[in-house]
């Protein structure tokens, strides 16, 4: 019963599981998940699709590795975090650049393209 | 209240009755109700006018009295109908007792001789049958005060210059009851009745002199300030990954070993958001690079392009989209430094010369493929050079070129290797006769033809086509509209070519139901790629044929086909019930991955959906 109201309101404080294939996974709220449109069309319950069901997502549809996926997370914590912050007050995207390792960059890349943010 | 402009008042009263529910009807009604205890003079004075036959001959006689009186008014300066569905809503002053009126006007002395003068006047008019009727001053006058309704509400409406006697003239000042010459600074009292002598309007504190103040709704209008775009102030990861990318292009090794099947994915992810520049293009450049594909060259400027052929000298293969910086300072490191190029592929070479691309021809005769989309500067001199050089040519494409012609043609006739050859969309049409003398000559090799955008071409080529052709594999012919269905369909019904594998049609809006039959006859077998877009006729039955004619279909394009709904949909995705056994399913595409059905609108929001197939372009599934 209860299940069956979630799904039909999805709130932004629903906790969502996003997976690595190489058996990692994170817990995030619905709305961190949704800065990736990919993952938002997933997440969305209107479609019924597998995902929006368990409420869990593959982060990367090939290639994802755990730190790939822990990447990804990141990125989607700290937009969403930092998004809705007045215009007055400072982003520190360049902290997050340097702590992304170039060896993974143009891995991160196609993650990041194929997950539309 | 002389130099008094009522037409506006008038018609933004109209508007305030009708808001608030008063209209002519009701005034209609009010006055009828009123008129049975009216004396007969007055009766006299409406008999008196002239009749207008258009007035509502349902209507109440005292109704028609008025709008009567007002039209022959009226029809001095404004006789069209207009006026009467305009101001309805005014009812004369005699229907209402003089006192009433006398109470509402402020100054009730002068207006009262002013409205009698106007109105001995206008009854003049009337009974004289003028055309010309009363002058428009003396009419708006009466208007005024005729209208109960706008004396009413003057106090909602009131503006100070109109509320004002004129200036010049003597008032009594309402506090101290001295007369004082009325001036365009001569304010209003407060509360309403009367005005203020100028020492009087000091001592309540105001100052005449004050300038209106400046009009609010503007300055808000001001403060709005629209956003025009949207500032992206966050960084996409993807825009950081290029970023960094880019920082680190120095030092490949540290981004790790690229792999070669990932090269295509990281150009694809690089050149969204024109992302590929000058600098991370080295990504993709190497001294043992046999390909190069470029998708989208934008920011890559001439030296950049330079560059990249020098970096680059194994290539064999090159692709470059939006190369429009190719000029001729870059275009020769092409012809001299990339030796075994045999296949080019370039999207807008807008800026190379007639002398580059004959440069470039000299310089590669093995060349094997040769694409070129929008190069309006390509003419009948660089054909010739292509021809004389490029002997072996097998793929040739001339898309979108501006100055294609018959004399092409004939040039290209030598080509008989050809086995690809796209000529779409020029400015100008080929003529039939040119495109079958070419197809005789190189239609035998010919696996893929697009001639779409020749708008000469008609039924006659289908036969050229069908009798000159035999090992086609693809086939484009959009925007033929001279092709008819029966054309099409004898055309398919006729030719000797095994099925096509790749058929689009697009934007033959003649075309339908026989033709589709026909081609799906033909080639339903092996088809994995349809388009019949804007086939705005094709009937149901023949589109639910797809599903059972060409199994191995895997992207199919029925925009606009108006008969698309979401059963046949259904029955592509789940197929039907066969009607030999039970449990036979029949109609059913296996390996659909793509439809489009932009502009179908009977395909709703419940069309059904399938994992692995995508379907684009249903209007309930904008969102977002």
């Amino acid at each position: 019963m209860t299940d069956v109201e979630i799904r039909n309101e999805p709130k932004d404080s629903d906790w969502v599981r996003i997976t690595s294939t190489d058996g990692f996974s994170y817990l995030v709220r619905r709305k961190v998940a949704n800065v990736s449109g990919t993952m938002r069309n997933m997440l969305d319950t209107t479609s019924n699709y597998a995902e929006a069901v368990t409420k869990t997502c593959p982060a990367v549809n090939r290639h994802s590795r755990g730190i790939i996926a822990e990447k990804l997370v990141e990125y989607m914590c700290f937009k969403a975090h930092y998004e809705t912050v007045g215009p007055k007050e400072d982003i520190p995207v360049s902290d997050y650049m340097e702590r992304v390792p170039p060896e993974i960059v143009l891995e991160l890349l196609l993650a990041a393209d194929y997950q539309e943010m | 209240m002389s130099g008094n402009n009522v037409r506006g008042p008038t018609s933004a009263l109209t508007e305030f009755l009708r808001s608030s529910g008063i209209t002519a009807t009701t005034i209609a009604r009010r006055v009828a109700t009123r008129v049975q205890t009216q004396t007969p003079n007055q009766q006299d004075q409406a008999i008196a006018g002239p009749s207008t036959s258009s007035q509502n001959a349902t209507a109440e006689s005292s109704s028609r009295r008025v709008t009567r009186r007002r039209s022959t008014r009226a029809s001095g300066y404004a006789s069209d109908e207009l006026d009467d569905d305009e101001e309805p809503a005014v009812v004369p002053a005699e229907d209402k007792p003089m006192d009433e009126v006398e109470d509402e006007a402020p100054n009730p002395a002068k207006k009262r001789k002013l409205s009698k003068a106007a109105l001995a006047k206008s009854k003049e008019a009337a009974k004289a049958n003028a055309k010309k009727g009363a002058k428009k001053g003396a009419d708006n006058d009466m208007d005024d005060e005729e209208d109960p309704y706008n004396a009413l509400s003057r106090s909602m409406w009131t503006n100070e210059s109109s509320a004002r006697p004129s200036v010049g003239s003597f008032e009594d000042c309402a506090v101290c009851q001295k007369q004082f010459t009325v001036t365009k600074y001569t304010l209003a009292a407060n509360p309403p009745p009367g005005f203020l002598c100028h020492q009087c309007a000091k001592a309540g504190g105001k100052d005449p002199f004050k300038k209106p103040a400046p009009k609010k709704r503007k300055a808000a209008a001001d403060k709005r300030t629209a956003p025009t775009f949207d500032e992206r102030r966050f960084p996409s990861l993807v825009t950081m990954c290029i970023q960094l990318i880019t920082k680190h292009i120095n030092d490949i090794e540290a981004l790790g070993d690229i792999g070669t099947m990932n090269v295509e994915a990281i150009s694809k992810a690089l050149s969204k958001n024109r992302g590929l520049t000058p600098e991370n293009a080295h990504l993709f450049y190497s001294a043992t690079n046999t390909s190069l594909v470029l998708y989208d060259a934008t920011n890559l400027t001439s030296p950049a392009l330079h560059t990249l052929a020098l970096l680059n000298p194994a290539l064999t293969s090159l692709r470059l989209d939006f190369c429009g910086h190719l000029d001729s300072s870059s275009f020769p490191a092409f012809c001299d430094f990339l030796p075994h190029l045999t296949s080019i592929e370039l999207l807008g070479p807008f800026l190379i010369r007639i002398d580059g691309w004959i440069h470039f021809f000299e310089k590669h005769p093995c060349m094997e493929r040769f694409l070129i989309t929008q190069s309006p500067r390509f003419d009948l001199e660089c054909v010739k050079t292509l021809v004389k050089h490029c002997t072996g040519l097998k793929a040739l494409r001339l898309k979108e070129v501006g100055k294609l012609s018959d004399e092409f043609l004939e040039e290209l006739e030598a080509l008989n290797q050809l086995e690809y050859l796209d000529l779409a969309d020029p400015s100008t049409s080929c003529s039939e006769n040119a495109v079958s003398s070419l197809l005789t000559k190189v239609g035998g090799k010919l696996k893929h033809l697009d001639l779409s955008g020749h708008k000469e071409l008609s039924d006659e080529f289908l036969f050229s086509l069908a009798s000159h052709t035999g090992s086609m594999e693809s086939l484009a012919l959009n925007g033929l509209l001279e092709i008819t269905n029966t054309g099409l369909a004898e055309f398919f019904g006729e030719w000797g070519n095994p099925p096509l594998t790749k058929l689009t049609l697009a934007r033959n809006s003649e075309l339908g139901g026989p033709a589709l039959q026909a081609l799906l006859e033909h080639s339903g077998a092996q088809l994995e790629e349809l388009s019949i877009n804007g086939w705005k006729d094709t009937d149901e039955e023949s589109l639910r044929m797809i599903g059972f004619r060409a199994p191995k279909l895997k992207r199919v394009d029925v925009g606009w086909c108006r008969a698309m709904d979401d059963f046949i949909v259904k029955s592509w995705m789940e197929g039907d019930e066969g009607p030999k056994r039970r449990g036979d399913i029949v109609g059913r595409l296996d390996n659909l991955r793509e439809m489009k059905v932009w502009g179908c609108n009977k395909i709703t929001d419940a069309c059904p959906r399938k994992a692995g197939v995508n379907i684009y372009g249903v209007e309930s599934h904008i969102s977002r």
